[in-house]
Protein backbone atom coordinates (compact mmCIF):
# COMPACT_ATOMS: atom_id res chain seq x y z
CA UNK A 1 0.00 0.00 0.00
CA UNK A 2 2.83 2.31 1.44
CA UNK A 3 4.62 1.74 -2.40
CA UNK A 4 1.54 2.45 -4.00
CA UNK A 5 0.86 5.44 -2.20
CA UNK A 6 4.69 6.78 -3.08
CA UNK A 7 4.63 6.10 -6.96
CA UNK A 8 1.04 7.83 -6.91
CA UNK A 9 3.09 11.04 -5.29
CA UNK A 10 5.68 10.53 -7.87
CA UNK A 11 3.21 10.71 -10.63
CA UNK A 12 1.57 13.82 -9.35
CA UNK A 13 4.60 15.28 -8.66
CA UNK A 14 6.14 14.87 -12.39
CA UNK A 15 2.85 15.78 -14.12
CA UNK A 16 2.53 19.33 -11.93
CA UNK A 17 6.08 19.48 -12.77
CA UNK A 18 5.46 19.28 -16.18
CA UNK A 19 2.77 21.96 -15.85
CA UNK A 20 5.01 24.35 -14.44
CA UNK A 21 7.37 24.05 -17.48
CA UNK A 22 5.23 25.04 -19.76
CA UNK A 23 4.09 27.75 -18.33
CA UNK A 24 7.44 29.11 -17.62
CA UNK A 25 7.69 29.04 -21.21
CA UNK A 26 5.37 31.44 -21.42
CA UNK A 27 6.17 33.96 -18.93
CA UNK A 28 9.85 34.02 -21.18
CA UNK A 29 8.36 36.21 -24.06
CA UNK A 30 7.52 38.29 -20.86
CA UNK A 31 10.56 38.69 -19.92
CA UNK A 32 12.35 39.40 -23.13
CA UNK A 33 9.73 41.92 -23.70
CA UNK A 34 10.46 43.67 -20.90
CA UNK A 35 14.44 43.36 -21.03
CA UNK A 36 13.83 45.00 -24.94
CA UNK A 37 12.10 48.10 -23.42
CA UNK A 38 15.20 48.41 -20.88
CA UNK A 39 18.06 48.02 -23.80
CA UNK A 40 16.18 50.33 -25.68
CA UNK A 41 15.67 52.75 -23.14
CA UNK A 42 19.35 52.83 -22.74
CA UNK A 43 19.47 53.56 -26.38
CA UNK A 44 17.09 56.12 -26.35
CA UNK A 45 19.98 57.93 -23.88
CA UNK A 46 22.38 56.89 -25.85
CA UNK A 47 21.05 59.01 -29.00
CA UNK A 48 18.91 61.69 -27.39
CA UNK A 49 21.84 62.75 -24.81
CA UNK A 50 24.78 61.39 -25.83
CA UNK A 51 24.41 61.34 -30.14
CA UNK A 52 26.47 58.56 -29.43
CA UNK A 53 26.67 57.07 -33.19
CA UNK A 54 24.66 54.14 -33.99
CA UNK A 55 27.78 51.34 -34.22
CA UNK A 56 29.04 52.30 -30.99
CA UNK A 57 25.72 52.91 -28.68
CA UNK A 58 24.74 49.40 -29.85
CA UNK A 59 28.38 48.35 -29.08
CA UNK A 60 28.60 49.95 -25.59
CA UNK A 61 24.60 48.91 -24.67
CA UNK A 62 25.52 44.94 -26.13
CA UNK A 63 28.01 44.71 -23.52
CA UNK A 64 25.53 45.56 -20.80
CA UNK A 65 23.13 43.34 -22.20
CA UNK A 66 22.36 39.72 -21.56
CA UNK A 67 20.42 37.49 -23.89
CA UNK A 68 19.11 37.12 -26.43
CA UNK A 69 18.88 41.16 -26.96
CA UNK A 70 22.40 41.58 -26.19
CA UNK A 71 23.35 39.25 -29.02
CA UNK A 72 21.16 41.53 -31.58
CA UNK A 73 22.24 44.39 -30.49
CA UNK A 74 26.01 43.38 -31.20
CA UNK A 75 25.26 41.79 -34.44
CA UNK A 76 23.80 45.30 -35.97
CA UNK A 77 26.79 46.89 -34.80
CA UNK A 78 29.16 44.66 -36.07
CA UNK A 79 27.40 44.67 -39.63
CA UNK A 80 27.47 48.14 -39.58
CA UNK A 81 30.90 48.51 -38.78
CA UNK A 82 32.28 46.05 -41.05
CA UNK A 83 29.89 47.64 -43.94
CA UNK A 84 28.38 43.81 -44.50
CA UNK A 85 25.46 46.55 -44.69
CA UNK A 86 24.91 49.82 -45.87
CA UNK A 87 21.48 51.10 -44.41
CA UNK A 88 20.63 50.90 -40.50
CA UNK A 89 17.24 49.28 -41.92
CA UNK A 90 18.84 46.43 -43.42
CA UNK A 91 21.31 45.57 -41.18
CA UNK A 92 18.46 45.57 -38.25
CA UNK A 93 16.21 43.46 -40.34
CA UNK A 94 18.58 41.19 -41.06
CA UNK A 95 19.90 40.74 -37.47
CA UNK A 96 16.28 40.66 -36.06
CA UNK A 97 15.22 37.39 -39.03
CA UNK A 98 18.09 35.86 -37.92
CA UNK A 99 18.82 36.54 -34.23
CA UNK A 100 15.11 37.06 -32.73
CA UNK A 101 13.88 34.14 -34.16
CA UNK A 102 15.81 32.11 -31.93
CA UNK A 103 14.07 33.47 -29.02
CA UNK A 104 10.08 33.08 -27.29
CA UNK A 105 9.62 36.09 -28.94
CA UNK A 106 6.43 35.98 -31.28
CA UNK A 107 6.25 36.99 -35.17
CA UNK A 108 4.34 40.40 -34.04
CA UNK A 109 7.00 41.25 -31.55
CA UNK A 110 9.71 40.94 -33.73
CA UNK A 111 7.90 42.73 -36.78
CA UNK A 112 7.43 45.57 -34.12
CA UNK A 113 11.04 45.79 -33.78
CA UNK A 114 12.20 45.40 -37.60
CA UNK A 115 9.66 48.29 -38.12
CA UNK A 116 12.09 50.46 -35.58
CA UNK A 117 14.88 49.72 -37.80
CA UNK A 118 13.92 52.26 -40.38
CA UNK A 119 13.38 55.11 -38.34
CA UNK A 120 16.10 54.32 -36.04
CA UNK A 121 19.35 56.89 -37.17
CA UNK A 122 17.06 58.52 -39.85
CA UNK A 123 16.07 62.26 -38.32
CA UNK A 124 17.47 64.77 -35.34
CA UNK A 125 17.28 64.07 -31.82
CA UNK A 126 14.16 65.07 -31.54
CA UNK A 127 12.44 63.50 -33.85
CA UNK A 128 14.05 60.12 -32.72
CA UNK A 129 13.00 60.72 -28.95
CA UNK A 130 9.30 61.21 -30.54
CA UNK A 131 9.87 57.42 -32.79
CA UNK A 132 11.26 56.15 -28.97
CA UNK A 133 8.45 57.18 -27.06
CA UNK A 134 5.66 55.47 -29.77
CA UNK A 135 7.85 52.66 -30.01
CA UNK A 136 7.35 52.14 -26.00
CA UNK A 137 4.05 52.81 -25.99
CA UNK A 138 3.79 50.05 -29.04
CA UNK A 139 6.09 47.83 -27.06
CA UNK A 140 2.94 48.01 -24.35
CA UNK A 141 0.49 46.69 -25.68
CA UNK A 142 2.54 43.27 -26.44
CA UNK A 143 3.65 43.15 -23.28
CA UNK A 144 0.31 43.82 -21.68
CA UNK A 145 -0.91 40.77 -24.42
CA UNK A 146 2.08 38.64 -22.77
CA UNK A 147 0.96 39.20 -19.28
CA UNK A 148 -2.55 38.31 -20.11
CA UNK A 149 -1.09 35.32 -21.64
CA UNK A 150 0.58 34.12 -18.89
CA UNK A 151 -2.29 34.84 -16.08
CA UNK A 152 -4.93 32.67 -18.63
CA UNK A 153 -2.92 29.86 -20.05
CA UNK A 154 -0.28 29.85 -17.50
CA UNK A 155 -2.54 28.87 -14.81
CA UNK A 156 -4.25 26.33 -16.88
CA UNK A 157 -1.00 24.39 -18.17
CA UNK A 158 -0.15 24.12 -14.18
CA UNK A 159 -3.57 22.60 -13.07
CA UNK A 160 -3.88 21.02 -15.57
CA UNK A 161 -0.39 19.02 -15.46
CA UNK A 162 -1.91 18.53 -11.40
CA UNK A 163 -5.26 17.05 -12.61
CA UNK A 164 -3.54 15.19 -15.17
CA UNK A 165 -1.13 13.19 -12.69
CA UNK A 166 -4.44 12.63 -10.31
CA UNK A 167 -6.10 11.34 -13.09
CA UNK A 168 -3.14 8.86 -13.94
CA UNK A 169 -3.18 8.07 -10.38
CA UNK A 170 -6.66 7.34 -10.13
CA UNK A 171 -6.84 5.35 -13.01
CA UNK A 172 -3.84 2.99 -11.95
CA UNK A 173 -5.22 2.40 -8.48
CA UNK B 1 52.60 63.88 -50.55
CA UNK B 2 50.03 61.11 -49.92
CA UNK B 3 46.89 61.99 -51.49
CA UNK B 4 46.69 58.69 -53.63
CA UNK B 5 45.52 57.20 -50.01
CA UNK B 6 43.67 60.31 -49.51
CA UNK B 7 40.96 60.13 -52.23
CA UNK B 8 40.57 56.08 -50.80
CA UNK B 9 39.63 57.34 -47.48
CA UNK B 10 37.20 59.27 -48.92
CA UNK B 11 35.52 56.75 -50.98
CA UNK B 12 34.59 54.26 -47.86
CA UNK B 13 31.71 56.61 -47.15
CA UNK B 14 30.77 56.29 -50.85
CA UNK B 15 28.29 53.51 -51.59
CA UNK B 16 29.58 50.37 -53.73
CA UNK B 17 28.64 51.10 -57.04
CA UNK B 18 30.20 54.71 -56.69
CA UNK B 19 33.09 53.47 -55.16
CA UNK B 20 33.70 51.05 -57.56
CA UNK B 21 33.32 53.13 -60.42
CA UNK B 22 35.61 55.63 -59.31
CA UNK B 23 38.07 53.23 -58.25
CA UNK B 24 38.83 52.52 -62.15
CA UNK B 25 39.81 55.59 -62.70
CA UNK B 26 43.96 55.48 -63.61
CA UNK B 27 45.93 56.30 -60.78
CA UNK B 28 47.45 59.56 -62.12
CA UNK B 29 43.53 60.91 -62.27
CA UNK B 30 42.88 59.60 -58.45
CA UNK B 31 45.13 61.49 -57.22
CA UNK B 32 44.33 64.71 -58.84
CA UNK B 33 40.94 64.32 -57.80
CA UNK B 34 39.86 67.23 -55.36
CA UNK B 35 35.51 66.68 -55.29
CA UNK B 36 33.51 63.44 -56.16
CA UNK B 37 30.06 65.13 -56.72
CA UNK B 38 26.77 63.53 -56.03
CA UNK B 39 23.12 65.34 -57.70
CA UNK B 40 20.16 63.16 -57.59
CA UNK B 41 19.16 62.45 -60.95
CA UNK B 42 22.23 63.83 -62.67
CA UNK B 43 25.18 62.10 -63.89
CA UNK B 44 28.20 61.60 -61.01
CA UNK B 45 30.86 63.82 -61.21
CA UNK B 46 34.40 63.80 -60.42
CA UNK B 47 36.79 67.03 -60.75
CA UNK B 48 39.90 67.87 -59.97
CA UNK B 49 42.97 70.59 -61.10
CA UNK B 50 41.01 71.93 -63.70
CA UNK B 51 39.51 68.90 -65.22
CA UNK B 52 36.29 67.27 -64.90
CA UNK B 53 35.21 63.89 -65.52
CA UNK B 54 31.72 62.62 -66.13
CA UNK B 55 31.75 58.90 -64.96
CA UNK B 56 29.75 55.86 -66.84
CA UNK B 57 28.87 52.87 -65.33
CA UNK B 58 32.64 51.30 -66.57
CA UNK B 59 34.28 54.16 -64.67
CA UNK B 60 35.07 55.63 -67.80
CA UNK B 61 34.91 59.11 -68.78
CA UNK B 62 32.11 59.32 -71.77
CA UNK B 63 32.47 62.46 -73.76
CA UNK B 64 28.76 63.08 -73.74
CA UNK B 65 27.33 63.55 -70.24
CA UNK B 66 24.24 62.49 -71.26
CA UNK B 67 25.84 58.94 -71.09
CA UNK B 68 27.21 58.96 -67.86
CA UNK B 69 25.82 57.42 -64.42
CA UNK B 70 22.97 59.30 -63.12
CA UNK B 71 23.00 59.36 -59.37
CA UNK B 72 20.15 57.76 -58.00
CA UNK B 73 17.75 58.62 -54.50
CA UNK B 74 19.47 55.24 -52.85
CA UNK B 75 22.75 56.46 -53.59
CA UNK B 76 22.53 59.40 -51.72
CA UNK B 77 20.10 57.77 -49.04
CA UNK B 78 22.43 55.29 -48.60
CA UNK B 79 25.66 57.84 -49.17
CA UNK B 80 24.25 60.00 -45.96
CA UNK B 81 23.76 57.06 -44.08
CA UNK B 82 27.58 56.71 -44.13
CA UNK B 83 28.64 59.87 -43.76
CA UNK B 84 26.67 60.42 -40.52
CA UNK B 85 27.62 57.08 -39.18
CA UNK B 86 24.55 55.94 -39.39
CA UNK B 87 23.24 58.54 -37.26
CA UNK B 88 21.79 61.77 -38.47
CA UNK B 89 21.05 62.90 -34.73
CA UNK B 90 24.99 63.00 -34.22
CA UNK B 91 26.02 65.59 -37.04
CA UNK B 92 23.17 67.57 -36.55
CA UNK B 93 25.14 70.48 -35.58
CA UNK B 94 27.14 70.07 -38.67
CA UNK B 95 23.89 69.85 -40.70
CA UNK B 96 23.21 73.00 -39.92
CA UNK B 97 26.24 74.52 -41.30
CA UNK B 98 25.42 72.31 -44.30
CA UNK B 99 28.66 70.09 -44.36
CA UNK B 100 29.92 67.14 -42.08
CA UNK B 101 33.61 66.48 -41.72
CA UNK B 102 34.49 62.77 -42.03
CA UNK B 103 37.91 61.13 -40.48
CA UNK B 104 40.72 62.77 -41.94
CA UNK B 105 39.74 65.99 -42.40
CA UNK B 106 37.54 65.82 -45.69
CA UNK B 107 34.29 67.88 -45.89
CA UNK B 108 31.23 66.41 -47.36
CA UNK B 109 29.02 69.14 -48.27
CA UNK B 110 25.33 68.61 -48.48
CA UNK B 111 22.33 70.35 -49.91
CA UNK B 112 19.23 69.94 -50.49
CA UNK B 113 15.66 71.40 -48.80
CA UNK B 114 16.19 73.51 -45.01
CA UNK B 115 13.98 73.44 -41.93
CA UNK B 116 13.72 76.71 -40.61
CA UNK B 117 12.67 77.66 -37.28
CA UNK B 118 12.74 80.46 -35.49
CA UNK B 119 14.63 82.32 -38.75
CA UNK B 120 17.39 80.28 -38.09
CA UNK B 121 18.05 76.41 -40.40
CA UNK B 122 17.57 73.94 -37.95
CA UNK B 123 18.19 71.03 -40.12
CA UNK B 124 18.58 70.31 -44.18
CA UNK B 125 16.17 67.24 -45.51
CA UNK B 126 15.27 65.41 -48.34
CA UNK B 127 19.16 66.05 -49.50
CA UNK B 128 19.86 65.91 -52.79
CA UNK B 129 23.39 66.67 -53.63
CA UNK B 130 26.77 66.58 -51.69
CA UNK B 131 29.92 67.50 -52.71
CA UNK B 132 33.09 65.38 -51.23
CA UNK B 133 35.87 67.61 -50.77
CA UNK B 134 39.44 65.85 -50.37
CA UNK B 135 41.28 67.38 -47.66
CA UNK B 136 44.99 67.86 -48.77
CA UNK B 137 47.37 68.54 -46.23
CA UNK B 138 50.26 69.42 -48.09
CA UNK B 139 53.74 69.41 -46.28
CA UNK B 140 55.40 72.36 -47.56
CA UNK B 141 53.03 74.24 -49.31
CA UNK B 142 54.24 77.27 -47.50
CA UNK B 143 58.20 76.63 -47.97
CA UNK B 144 58.27 79.80 -50.09
CA UNK B 145 56.32 82.46 -48.06
CA UNK B 146 57.95 81.34 -44.54
CA UNK B 147 60.83 84.23 -45.07
CA UNK B 148 58.89 86.46 -45.40
CA UNK B 149 57.15 86.42 -42.61
CA UNK B 150 59.83 85.77 -39.65
CA UNK B 151 61.01 88.98 -37.99
CA UNK B 152 62.91 87.32 -35.53
CA UNK B 153 63.29 84.00 -34.38
CA UNK B 154 60.14 84.15 -31.92
CA UNK B 155 58.49 86.93 -33.36
CA UNK B 156 57.00 86.54 -37.03
CA UNK B 157 54.99 89.49 -38.89
CA UNK B 158 51.19 89.93 -38.88
CA UNK B 159 50.15 88.53 -41.73
CA UNK B 160 47.10 87.84 -44.70
CA UNK B 161 46.91 85.35 -46.79
CA UNK B 162 44.50 86.64 -50.11
CA UNK B 163 43.25 84.62 -52.20
CA UNK B 164 40.19 83.16 -54.04
CA UNK B 165 38.28 80.29 -52.84
CA UNK B 166 40.10 76.65 -53.98
CA UNK B 167 43.37 77.92 -54.91
CA UNK B 168 44.97 76.56 -51.60
CA UNK B 169 44.68 79.20 -48.77
CA UNK B 170 43.64 77.05 -46.31
CA UNK B 171 46.19 74.49 -47.00
CA UNK B 172 49.02 77.01 -46.69
CA UNK B 173 47.51 78.39 -43.43
CA UNK B 174 47.79 75.22 -41.82
CA UNK B 175 51.32 74.64 -43.07
CA UNK B 176 52.29 78.07 -42.03
CA UNK B 177 50.77 77.13 -38.59
CA UNK B 178 52.70 73.41 -38.18
CA UNK B 179 56.18 75.21 -39.15
CA UNK B 180 55.62 78.11 -36.54
CA UNK B 181 54.43 76.06 -33.82
CA UNK B 182 56.90 73.41 -34.21
CA UNK B 183 59.80 75.61 -35.01
CA UNK B 184 63.05 74.93 -37.17
CA UNK B 185 66.37 75.11 -36.15
CA UNK B 186 67.56 74.82 -39.57
CA UNK B 187 65.15 77.82 -40.98
CA UNK B 188 65.83 80.07 -37.26
CA UNK B 189 61.79 79.63 -36.20
CA UNK B 190 61.79 79.15 -32.50
CA UNK B 191 58.11 77.30 -31.74
CA UNK B 192 55.76 79.66 -30.89
CA UNK B 193 52.16 79.09 -29.13
CA UNK B 194 49.80 79.21 -31.46
CA UNK B 195 46.08 79.56 -30.82
CA UNK B 196 43.92 78.31 -33.79
CA UNK B 197 40.30 79.11 -34.14
CA UNK B 198 39.06 77.01 -36.40
CA UNK B 199 35.73 77.92 -36.98
CA UNK B 200 34.32 75.86 -39.92
CA UNK B 201 36.45 73.12 -38.85
CA UNK B 202 38.60 73.36 -41.99
CA UNK B 203 42.46 74.00 -40.56
CA UNK B 204 42.91 71.29 -38.12
CA UNK B 205 39.39 69.11 -39.14
CA UNK B 206 38.74 68.21 -35.82
CA UNK B 207 37.12 65.13 -35.16
CA UNK B 208 35.78 63.86 -31.89
CA UNK B 209 38.17 66.90 -30.80
CA UNK B 210 41.47 65.27 -31.99
CA UNK B 211 43.27 67.49 -35.16
CA UNK B 212 43.31 65.03 -37.80
CA UNK B 213 45.75 67.56 -39.77
CA UNK B 214 49.29 68.02 -38.74
CA UNK B 215 49.11 71.90 -37.02
CA UNK B 216 52.29 71.28 -34.73
CA UNK B 217 53.20 70.97 -31.65
CA UNK B 218 52.27 73.77 -29.60
CA UNK B 219 49.25 74.89 -31.22
CA UNK B 220 45.79 74.80 -29.02
CA UNK B 221 42.87 74.70 -31.15
CA UNK B 222 39.62 76.21 -30.05
CA UNK B 223 37.36 74.14 -32.87
CA UNK B 224 33.59 75.31 -34.47
CA UNK B 225 34.17 78.44 -32.79
CA UNK B 226 33.04 81.99 -34.18
CA UNK B 227 35.99 83.63 -34.86
CA UNK B 228 35.20 86.95 -33.24
CA UNK B 229 34.24 85.12 -29.90
CA UNK B 230 36.92 82.79 -29.94
CA UNK B 231 40.12 85.06 -31.05
CA UNK B 232 38.98 87.30 -27.24
CA UNK B 233 38.63 83.36 -26.00
CA UNK B 234 42.20 82.12 -26.62
CA UNK B 235 43.85 85.84 -26.26
CA UNK B 236 42.69 85.52 -22.00
CA UNK B 237 42.68 81.63 -21.28
CA UNK B 238 45.60 80.52 -23.69
CA UNK B 239 48.59 83.30 -23.89
CA UNK B 240 49.13 82.78 -27.46
CA UNK B 241 51.82 84.52 -28.77
CA UNK B 242 50.28 83.96 -32.63
CA UNK B 243 46.71 83.48 -33.07
CA UNK B 244 45.52 81.59 -36.11
CA UNK B 245 42.29 81.55 -38.01
CA UNK B 246 40.40 80.94 -41.46
CA UNK B 247 38.15 83.86 -43.06
CA UNK B 248 37.74 86.49 -41.80
CA UNK B 249 35.50 89.34 -43.37
CA UNK B 250 33.00 90.48 -40.47
CA UNK B 251 32.98 93.59 -38.70
CA UNK B 252 33.44 91.69 -35.33
CA UNK B 253 36.50 89.60 -36.87
CA UNK B 254 38.00 92.73 -37.73
CA UNK B 255 37.48 94.02 -33.94
CA UNK B 256 38.74 90.92 -32.55
CA UNK B 257 42.11 90.67 -34.77
CA UNK B 258 42.47 94.79 -33.53
CA UNK B 259 41.89 93.26 -30.05
CA UNK B 260 44.44 90.56 -30.06
CA UNK B 261 47.09 92.66 -32.31
CA UNK B 262 46.88 95.59 -29.23
CA UNK B 263 46.83 92.61 -26.54
CA UNK B 264 50.46 92.27 -28.47
CA UNK B 265 49.44 88.88 -30.19
CA UNK B 266 50.52 88.14 -33.62
CA UNK B 267 47.71 87.10 -36.20
CA UNK B 268 47.80 85.02 -39.41
CA UNK B 269 44.78 84.70 -41.38
CA UNK B 270 43.30 84.94 -44.79
CA UNK B 271 40.37 86.34 -46.59
CA UNK B 272 38.86 85.78 -49.82
CA UNK B 273 40.08 88.47 -52.63
CA UNK B 274 42.16 88.27 -55.68
CA UNK B 275 44.05 91.48 -54.93
CA UNK B 276 45.02 93.85 -52.67
CA UNK B 277 42.67 95.80 -53.82
CA UNK B 278 39.27 93.42 -53.19
CA UNK B 279 40.83 93.56 -49.34
CA UNK B 280 40.86 97.68 -49.40
CA UNK B 281 37.52 97.94 -50.63
CA UNK B 282 35.95 95.77 -48.22
CA UNK B 283 33.74 97.71 -46.13
CA UNK B 284 33.43 96.12 -42.77
CA UNK B 285 37.32 95.68 -42.67
CA UNK B 286 37.87 99.32 -42.56
CA UNK B 287 39.33 99.25 -39.03
CA UNK B 288 41.94 96.81 -39.99
CA UNK B 289 42.79 97.60 -43.53
CA UNK B 290 45.92 100.09 -42.75
CA UNK B 291 48.35 99.85 -39.98
CA UNK B 292 47.70 96.04 -38.70
CA UNK B 293 48.99 93.75 -41.15
CA UNK B 294 52.54 93.72 -42.12
CA UNK B 295 52.71 90.86 -44.44
CA UNK B 296 50.09 90.37 -47.75
CA UNK B 297 50.60 87.00 -48.83
CA UNK B 298 48.76 86.62 -52.42
CA UNK B 299 47.49 83.61 -54.14
CA UNK B 300 46.33 82.39 -57.56
CA UNK B 301 45.67 79.27 -59.36
CA UNK B 302 47.34 80.43 -62.41
CA UNK B 303 50.10 77.73 -62.76
CA UNK B 304 47.90 75.59 -60.40
CA UNK B 305 46.60 75.63 -57.02
CA UNK B 306 48.59 77.45 -54.51
CA UNK B 307 50.46 79.70 -56.63
CA UNK B 308 52.19 82.69 -55.52
CA UNK B 309 51.29 85.59 -56.52
CA UNK B 310 52.91 88.49 -54.39
CA UNK B 311 54.06 89.20 -51.50
CA UNK B 312 53.82 92.60 -49.87
CA UNK B 313 54.66 94.14 -46.92
CA UNK B 314 52.63 97.10 -44.79
CA UNK B 315 53.33 99.80 -47.17
CA UNK B 316 52.38 97.81 -49.68
CA UNK B 317 55.69 97.60 -50.98
CA UNK B 318 56.58 94.57 -53.40
CA UNK B 319 58.85 91.96 -51.55
CA UNK B 320 57.73 89.34 -53.82
CA UNK B 321 56.73 88.81 -56.91
CA UNK B 322 55.97 85.72 -59.41
CA UNK B 323 57.39 86.75 -63.08
CA UNK B 324 55.51 84.82 -65.84
CA UNK B 325 57.40 84.34 -69.45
Amino acid sequence: MLLKIIGGLLIVFASGLLGILFSNRLSLRYRELTNLRRFMQMLETEVTYGATPLPAALYNISNKAEGVIGKFFSTVSDSLTDRSFYTVRDAWNESAEVILEQSSLQRPDIELIKNFGSILGCSDREDQEKHFKLFYLQLRHHEDAAMEEIKKSGKMYRSLGFILGIAIFVVLV
Amino acid sequence: MSSEIKILEVLDYLPKRIRHMVKMLPDATLTEIEEIRLRLGKPLCVAGCGMEIFLDAEGKGPDDPGKAYLVSEDDLKCTLQLVCNFSMYSVEEELKNGFVTVSGGHRVGVCGRTVIEKGKVKTVKDISYMNFRVAKQIIGASDKVIGYLIRSPDCIYNTLIISPPQCGKTTMLRDIIRKLSSGNKATHIKGMKVSLVDERSEIAACSMGIPRNDVGIRTDVLDGCPKAEGIIMMIRSMSPEIIATDEIGRREDADAITDAVNAGVKVVTTIHGSNIEDFLNKQDLIRIQKGVFERYVVLSRKRGVGTLETILDGRFNILYEEKYK
